[in-house]
């Protein structure tokens, strides 16, 4: 007991027994789904599995044959890109006004944009789809923009607003004594000083739109406007049986990216997914 | 929210003394400094309002109709009288309740379980990684994986078999509790890492100071654990817990790709059942009531809830 240890869990064995069993479960079946992926079709649905595969490249060329992936890699990047676009433009004063100004109502309007994240996608979903077959934009990629531009809206400008609040008030009064105006002020002093708050705002809106299925299953309701997440469900009917190794790829060719940008936020993480409320 | 979008009208009124906001130097008018952040928050506001009022009100009023394709015809509250009679909405909720409830008390224990171990350990960058990969899955690409292992590729039933803990082959979707189960593993493979994140962060951000000091007066790890780390993690545990609550009961793409429902609609969530009664079915009054039933309860569980957890989270 008296000796001093160097870190949490009393028990070294103990300890490395949990953590080494849940890298396990976290990187085994991804391993195994990796494999899936280099795998002849007849070798996956089978009554006994088969843990050692024998190697091919079917998945690769059915990728490159008949199915569109270009088409929905373009379609799922432009949508994304482009409400990451709208979501900043809107939330950076938002979250400015939010941190910077007392008025009435503050609180109210803070708590009302926080609530529309708490929203549903199924409540929204079938006005959502007449909304936009009234307005001819089914099957179109600006629709599944403005819908992802409005589901990360909240947490965009929630996440922005709470490193404006950590932004010093001298540097603006510093600023103000010499004459600078609001929106200077904004465009300046703020922008710059909470740019990684920005970008942690923008990287995990970013993934939770390319991660979006309900609205787009629903939008998207022929395969024009399919992005790379509902684009995997469509690898399903048919008299083949869902074609595992197509997905198993698709998945991998997607996660690599978001792998990549989360790393580059990863000190922020823990803010941004909890909306800032949490300084990481 | 009347008072307010009058207010931004007005403000939109007011548009000539605002220009004036745009010009750094000159002096302006009491009404236009007042209005600025309303300007300043307006186009998000009125954004998002356009996104869940209308949806909202559409919904209270497609709900008093039995929509048949094209064809409106009043219903008035009939949609609401059948619905609450209706066992397979019902069903929905508990399903919903019974799947989140489980998927979310066994992500916060693994979740706060692993980050106790780990969160001093020499290699917790390495282990933040690891832990962190299932997130970084589309969450279809995460149901399929499951599916297969499960249902399709049997891989499941295999290694239960290899083990002794089952006899024969498994068929996950012809029990209730199984095929919850699939749900639940699915759920909670992807997501604990959400919480672990949260958690192991807020772990190395304690003092070292207060731990260490303890432990010179001979406290156990554990102990330190419960009497100092965990009470003083409670804000972050409430804001972590109840925004993945929130995320589990709009579970839909694991119930589509996985189970959709089956069996005998034991996985039914609230969420699929609005799709399959509107996109299946094509109910869409039906649906719309049952998405206006859904919304109150949203309404309920944010003022109340969500709320409290965000002020108190401003730690």
């Amino acid at each position: 007991m008296a000796s001093v240890r160097k870190s949490g869990g009393d028990n070294l064995l103990v300890r490395y027994i949990i953590l080494v069993s849940w890298a396990l479960v976290c990187v085994v079946p991804i391993l195994w789904f990796l494999t899936i992926g280099f795998r002849p079709r007849t070798e996956i649905i089978v009554p006994e599995p088969i843990y050692w595969p024998t190697w091919s490249l079917d998945a690769w060329r059915l990728l490159a044959s008949d199915w569109p992936i270009a088409l929905y890699l373009r379609n799922s990047i432009l949508a994304v890109a482009g409400s990451v676009v709208i979501d900043l433009v809107l939330a950076i004063p938002a979250a400015f006004a939010l941190a910077r100004y007392e008025f009435k109502g503050r609180e109210d309007i803070g708590f009302y944009i926080l609530s529309t994240r708490m929203m549903a996608p199924a409540i929204v979903a079938v006005p959502i789809f007449f909304l936009f077959k009234n307005i001819g934009l089914l099957d179109s990629v600006w629709a599944l923009m403005l819908i992802y531009a409005a589901i990360n809206l909240s947490l965009v400008t929630w996440i922005i607003r709470s490193y404006m609040l950590d932004i010093p008030k001298e540097l603006e009064d510093a600023a103000r004594t010499d004459g600078a105006g609001d929106l200077t002020i904004l465009w300046e002093i703020m922008i710059p000083a909470c740019l990684p708050g920005i970008i942690t705002a923008a990287v995990i809106a970013a993934i939770f739109a390319i991660n979006e299925f309900l609205f787009t299953l629903l939008i998207a309701s022929t395969s024009k406007a399919y992005t790379m997440s509902v684009a995997l469900a469509n690898f399903t009917g048919g008299s083949d049986g869902v074609i595992y190794n197509a997905i198993a790829l698709v998945s991998f060719i997607a996660f690599a990216p978001i792998l990549i940008l989360v790393i580059l936020i990863q000190k922020h993480l823990s803010r941004g997914l909890t909306m800032g409320a949490v300084k990481g | 929210m009347a008072h307010l979008s009058q207010r931004l009208e007005k403000g939109a009124a007011k548009a000539a003394p605002a220009a004036a906001v745009y010009s750094a130097r000159r002096p302006r008018s009491a009404t236009a400094k007042k209005m600025f952040p309303y300007l300043l928050v307006g186009p998000a506001v009125l954004y998002l309002l356009a996104i869940t009022l209308y949806p909202g009100l559409f919904a209270m009023y497609q709900s008093l109709f039995v929509v048949k394709f094209v064809n409106w015809s009043w219903a008035g509250l009939g949609n609401y009288t059948r619905i609450i009679q209706d066992r397979e909405f019902w069903a929905a909720l508990g399903n919903t309740a019974i799947i989140g409830g489980l998927s979310l008390s066994l992500q916060t224990i693994i979740a706060m379980t692993v980050a106790f171990f780990c969160y001093r350990d020499p290699f917790v960058r390495g282990w933040r990684i690891v832990f962190l990969m299932p997130m970084l899955f589309m969450p279809s690409a995460v149901a399929f994986i499951w599916k297969l292992a499960f249902n399709d590729g049997r891989v499941i039933s295999d290694l239960l078999m290899s083990v002794g803990l089952a006899s024969n082959n498994v068929d996950w979707l012809s029990s209730v509790w199984l095929a919850r189960l699939t749900l639940i593993v699915a759920d909670v493979w992807q997501w604990t890492p959400f919480l672990f994140i949260i958690f192991v962060g807020a772990l190395q951000g304690q003092d070292e100071e207060i731990e260490e000091a303890a432990r010179l007066d001979g406290a156990s790890w554990s102990s330190i654990f419960w009497n100092i780390s965990l009470p003083m993690m409670r804000p972050i545990i409430v804001v972590a817990v109840t925004l993945r609550g929130i995320d589990i009961t709009t579970m839909f793409t694991n119930v589509y790709i996985m189970t959709q429902g089956t069996p005998g609609g034991a996985t039914e969530t609230m969420s699929y059942f609005i799709y399959r009664q509107g996109f299946r079915m094509f109910n869409f009054g039906y649906a719309s009531a049952a998405s206006v039933l859904m919304l109150l309860i949203t309404i309920v569980i944010a003022q109340t809830i969500v709320r409290r957890a965000f002020k108190s989270g401003k730690s």
